[in-house]
């Protein structure tokens, strides 16, 4: 058994939490790094202004100033940075000024110095727990104060600012999967209320019972994603009341058949038995209902051929069926009937052919022509017409079985192929069928994907049948 | 001729019975599908009907097993389900032909007639003769009392049916279907009608009459004076 699929809901709130989650990580990421940057950027800046300072006060050194007042001098060269130091060496390594309590010198020997302090160019490096960012910058010194060239190291702490970063995330974590959450089950929650129409209309459908067929979905009254569902819901409906009802006329008509002719038996023997008779009276009556009992055998065995129409059990065996040998096979085993009642029987149209199951189709022709025979006063012609339908696409031949006669009324025309429907109620059951000839033709030519429409005027009726012609 | 009958339903396996032995066979009737079974394959018979649906043991394996014993006895298999793959089965177990419940009994006893004359070589005669009524079968010519009469090929092939099988009563769909290749019920007279015509260019002009209405089953030809519907 194939496993069921996920349900809708599953389905949604997994794809929309999965988008709110990445939506929400990245915004996090992003944010996280724009502040270090920013912490970067101001670490740098600073940096930048001690170096500058120191810059300014190397240029101005006194000539001749001793190492004690050099000394002074760096040391307050700087104001306003209490976060940064700095240690000035000479190429050689000895320090000329370095920050007290500074950790620059381990830095200063093995960083490579660089050309200006950017946020390319600074480094971050631990010592004594304590973590710096910071540069080595190489300064000229032109001799000023016996001092050719300078190496200045500056640094600045940023525990605060990993500390605080350190916290952000964490408070981020939290917040994002708090929000991933609450979004997540908001949009469970918003999934089921949309599902809502859904059930509605489940509801509906499970209230419509076998005798409610009447009932029909609103389109309108839902929302515009489901109408379609509706309008799909009601065609079926509309298909399953037309197939029912027309189930339950034609129960209610085979009962109503089957009525008559049981009847007749039953009465008959009754009567028969109410007291006694001569052999020939009884051979009689056997043979009155061996006249009923072929009949309902007939309409039985026409039913059931019919039941299997019904559901889609004929099966034609195809073979290539000429047509017009057809007819003329027919004219044949009607003709003397057809002679009997005066009826003349034509044939014109060319050889043409379809694929068919030739029982099935004998059988339909025979019942449409027996039918025009019957339905032909004396003297009168019936016509049959083949023709080969050139302008259809896939190829079609039409057969045309036309009868002058009086006219079906437009009314019962609809209705001419329905079970046991007779146009004349008074020419019931007189010896002519059940009324079951001209529904077993449909259903044949219909099995063979053809179709059939009738016309009726004064002068004549015409069956017209469209078969799938084969070359 | 020596028939065996497996039939469960007890109206129908009576009916057959006693339809059959009046028509002059000797019948055994097996009404369980085991007894049908153990008779089938135990049992000498020139035909067998076989009812396939059986509550215990069902025609199909009746049919298998008589053909795995290599039997060559005709079997008949009666069947209430009137489906192409019922008959489709039927035929390729082996069997020799059908018919669907309900059928005509005069139907039943010209298959039954069928099937057991069809072992037996047909006289290869090109004249068949009934009373005064000749049948010259190559040229297609019919005479009675020397006279020739002119026939319609159906109408000579129809007399030629009725000829052949002289004696049996022929159901209306059986001549349908031998003569014109009808293989279904039609809601016409048609067979009537031309039984009539039939009737006006050999009998009426004639005695005896040959050609006799068995009233609700069909038509025979014979020249006995007493039929059954007189």
């Amino acid at each position: 058994m194939k496993r069921r699929p996920v349900s809708l809901a599953v389905r949604l709130t997994v794809s929309i939490g999965a988008v709110i989650t990445v939506v929400l990580l990245t915004f996090g990421w992003i944010i996280e790094r724009s502040i270090n940057n920013h912490f970067i950027q101001q670490d740098v800046d600073e940096l930048n202004a001690v170096l500058q300072a120191l810059k300014h006060t190397v240029a101005t050194l006194p000539d001749g100033s001793r190492a004690e007042d050099v000394r002074a001098m760096f040391a307050s060269a700087v104001s306003g940075h209490h976060n940064a130091q700095y240690r000035i060496s000479t190429p050689a390594g000895s320090v000329v000024y370095a920050t007290p309590g500074s950790n620059l010198a381990r830095f200063a020997k093995i960083s490579q110095p660089v050309d200006q302090i950017s946020v390319d160019t600074v480094s971050i490096w631990k010592d004594l727990n304590e973590t710096y960012r910071g540069a080595v910058i190489r300064v000229p010194a032109d001799g000023r104060a016996g001092l050719e060239r300078l190496t200045i190291a500056v640094g600045t702490g940023i525990d605060f600012h990993l500390h605080y970063l350190e916290s952000f995330r964490n408070y981020l974590r939290v917040i994002t999967a708090a929000a991933c959450l609450i979004a997540i089950f908001l949009t469970w929650l918003a999934v089921h209320q949309g599902h809502a129409p859904i059930r509605r209309i489940s509801r509906q459908i499970g209230r419509i019972k076998s005798d409610q067929l009447h009932i029909r979905l609103f389109p309108d009254a839902v929302p515009v994603e489901l109408a379609e569902l509706a309008r799909s819901f009601n065609q079926m409906l509309d298909r399953l009341e037309d197939v029912f009802r027309r189930l339950s006329d034609f129960s209610g008509d085979i009962a109503h058949e089957l009525r008559t002719p049981i009847t007749n038996i039953k009465t008959q023997t009754e009567v028969a038995l109410s007291q006694a008779r001569s052999v020939e009276q009884y051979r009689e009556i056997l043979y009155s209902n061996l006249e009923e009992y072929d009949r309902m055998a007939k309409m039985v065995g026409d039913m059931l051929f019919l039941a299997q129409a019904d559901n889609k059990l004929l099966k034609p065996e195809l073979v290539a069926i000429d047509l017009e040998a057809e007819v003329r096979m027919l004219f044949d085993y009607f003709g003397a009937w057809a002679e009997e009642r005066e009826v003349a029987l034509e044939v014109s149209g060319g050889p043409v052919s379809t694929l068919g199951d030739r029982l099935m189709i004998r059988r339909a022709l025979s019942n449409l022509l027996s039918n025009a025979i019957r339905h032909t006063p004396s003297g009168e012609t019936v016509l049959v017409q083949l023709e080969k339908m050139a302008a259809h696409a896939p190829s079609t031949v039409k057969v045309l079985i036309q009868n002058p006669g009086p006219a079906i009324p437009s009314e019962h025309l609809p209705r001419i192929f329905e079970r046991f429907y007779r146009p004349d109620a008074s020419r019931q059951r007189s010896g002519e069928g059940a009324g079951l000839g001209l529904a077993i033709a449909k259903s044949i030519i219909e099995a063979h994907g053809g179709t059939i429409t009738v016309s009726s005027n004064d002068a004549a009726t015409a069956f017209e049948i469209l078969f799938p012609g084969h070359n | 001729m020596k028939l065996l009958v497996v039939e469960d339903e007890v109206k129908t396996g009576d009916y057959l019975r006693q339809g059959l032995l009046e028509s002059g066979f000797v019948v055994d009737l097996a009404r369980t599908g085991l007894d049908g079974h153990h008779l089938a394959l135990t049992g000498s018979y020139d035909l067998i009907i076989l009812d396939v649906m059986l509550p215990d043991v069902d025609g199909w394996r009746i049919m298998q097993s008589l053909r795995d014993a290599k039997s060559q006895t005709p079997v008949l298999f009666l069947t209430a389900r009137d489906s192409v793959e019922d008959r489709v089965k039927g035929l390729e177990l082996g069997a020799d032909d059908y018919l669907v419940k309900p059928f005509a009994f005069a139907e039943l006893l010209a298959r039954v007639r069928t099937l057991l004359r069809r072992g037996a070589v047909p006289a290869a005669s090109d004249q068949l003769q009934v009373a005064d009524l000749v049948l010259d079968i190559p040229r297609r010519r019919a005479e009675r009392k020397g006279t020739r009469i002119t026939l319609t090929n159906k109408e000579f092939a129809l007399l030629e049916l009725l000829v052949r099988r002289q004696g049996e009563v022929l159901p209306r769909s059986l001549i349908a279907s031998q003569v014109w290749d009808m293989n279904f019920d039609s809601d016409t007279n048609v067979i009537d009608v031309a039984i009539r015509r039939l009737r006006a260019k050999i009998d009426d002009e004639y005695e005896p009459k040959l050609i006799h209405t068995v009233r609700g089953m069909g038509y025979m030809l014979d020249v006995t004076d007493s039929t059954p519907s007189q």
